[in-house]
């Protein structure tokens, strides 16, 4: 599996959200509303599942997938 | 201060989820004591309880909030959302900032932080739910109906231990007299059925052992009695002035006409034993509604089933009623499904006004023996009585004292 279907993987069912209402380039606070708390949330479950160390002031309410995707690989490639 | 209409119910206890299903229970006198089956409790000394399995049949919130909320959280959106809808009332129509929420609870949330400390001691700081922060503390229900509502009106949380709904329910009626707002959901949850939060009522040492026989457990003012049996869920009204609720087309159920809180201020957990307090409490609350103590035709009782308690709740009414008490129907239907704590003022007012749209007063089980003699107490089977004005106690540790007085509405 790609990085952005885990991604989008871990959000379904982290945040209970139904796949098809996840937008590769909306933002998540526009796609899903996501708030502050699950976003912390997100990154901590992002981090296990990829194994590497991220950013919540990276990956915020206003990053689109795409934009996490890229931030992921980012870490997975150092 | 004025009348205030009551013209929404919602509740969501262990004798049944909505005010049809509950009454119908109340009025047979069945007891909804169970032995614990949420988790092992066969090593507490109280084990027993007042326990809701199916609210997820009544609920319509979604996964994604659930798993952000505590148990006491989602009891009181199901209430709050029956108590809308019974009085008829869309959110969406109403000034969200003349919209307020009353409500009670002692003891938070513990379903949730139990298992999040939990896994702060397994796994460790980062194995703790970021939601834990806003789940578990007393005032998490305000918040979380005041967000799925949108409701942006002056609201309030009490913790006054048992007394806390009754006193929230006070306060409602005090804020919507002054005409600060236009409409309040007042109530109170509690969510006890959780191994820490048992385990400190256990500790507190006021709940029955009868773990034998659970319906008949909890025996107020009985001779046999041995302390309280806990039970969990909600209950919360649509209060407003009646003004408007008679211009909108709604016809009061009830009127909440007089408050009374005092304290007893003699000891840490029990109240004083001359109950001189709570008289004043009551007498307070009369003078509040402009009652006089003739007129009121049913008294529902704390009834924590404990010997000071009980005998002090009873000093108290013999001192204002006098040799009219014995006159009066009292009763304690708690008894037959728990004592919701922070949430058990609000459930006694919700049976009265059952009680009194019914012309019935539902009886206090297991009371085989009055300790007290002389008294009215309703028992075994509800009994025909129309009552146009009643009296709801509610008490809670520390020698919290609090009283009000409804009246019948258009029914």
């Amino acid at each position: 599996m790609d990085t952005k279907a885990k991604i989008k993987e871990v959000l379904v069912k982290l945040l209970r959200v139904k796949p098809e209402e996840l937008k590769d380039d909306a933002r998540l606070y526009d796609s899903i509303g996501v708030d502050s708390t699950e976003m912390v949330e997100t990154v901590i479950a992002l981090e296990k599942e990829f194994k590497v160390k991220l950013s919540p002031k990276e990956i915020t309410k206003f990053s689109t997938i795409n934009d996490i995707e890229k931030n992921v690989q980012s870490k997975i490639s150092v | 201060m004025e009348k205030i209409a009551v013209t929404g119910i919602g509740v969501v206890s262990p004798s049944g989820i909505g005010k049809r299903q509950f009454w119908a229970n109340i009025k047979s006198g069945r007891s909804f004591i169970k032995g614990i089956t949420r988790f092992d409790a066969s090593k507490y000394p109280s084990r027993i309880a007042g326990q809701i399995d199916d609210l997820e049949r009544y609920s319509h919130i979604s996964e994604r909030l659930l798993k952000k909320i505590d148990a006491f959280s989602h009891m009181a959106l199901v209430a709050s959302e029956m108590a809308l809808q019974d009085a008829g009332i869309d959110i969406k129509n109403e000034d969200p900032n003349l919209v307020g929420i009353f409500l009670g609870n002692a003891l938070g949330g513990w379903l949730y932080a139990e298992t999040e400390l939990r896994d702060l001691y397994l796994e460790g700081r980062e194995g703790v739910s970021p939601y834990m922060a806003s789940a578990w503390f007393p005032a998490a229900p305000q918040g979380q109906v005041s967000i799925y509502y949108g409701i942006k009106g002056f609201s309030k949380t009490v913790v006054a231990d048992r007394a806390s709904s009754l006193m929230a329910i006070g306060y409602a009626r005090k804020v919507l007299s002054k005409d600060k707002l236009n409409l309040i959901l007042a109530g109170g949850m509690e969510a006890p059925v959780t191994p820490y939060a048992l385990l400190c009522c256990n500790t507190y040492g006021a709940l029955s052992k009868n773990n034998a026989h659970p319906e008949n457990a909890y025996r107020p003012f009985d001779k046999k009695r041995d302390g309280c049996v806990i039970g969990e869920g909600s209950g919360i009204l649509v209060m407003e002035g009646i003004e408007r609720a008679k211009s909108r087309g709604a016809r009061p159920s009830a009127y909440i006409s007089g408050y009374g809180t005092t304290c007893d201020a003699v000891d840490r957990i029990n109240p004083a034993s001359d109950g001189k307090e709570l008289a004043r409490a009551i007498e307070m609350a009369l003078a509040d509604a402009k009652v006089n103590k003739e007129e009121i035709g049913y008294i529902s009782l704390d009834g924590l089933a404990v010997d000071i308690w009980d005998d002090s709740e009873i000093r108290a009414i013999k001192t204002v009623f006098g040799s009219r008490l014995k006159d009066i129907p009292l009763s304690c239907p708690k008894s037959m499904f728990g004592n919701l704590l922070g949430a058990s003022g609000a459930l006694d007012l919700i049976v009265s006004l059952l009680a009194m749209e019914h012309n019935l007063v539902p009886p206090t089980i297991n009371l085989d023996e009055p300790a007290a003699n002389g008294l009215s107490f309703v028992r075994k089977e509800a009994k025909q009585h129309n009552i146009s004005k009643a009296l709801i106690i509610s008490r809670g540790r520390g020698g919290i004292n609090s009283v009000l007085v409804v009246e019948k509405g258009e029914t």
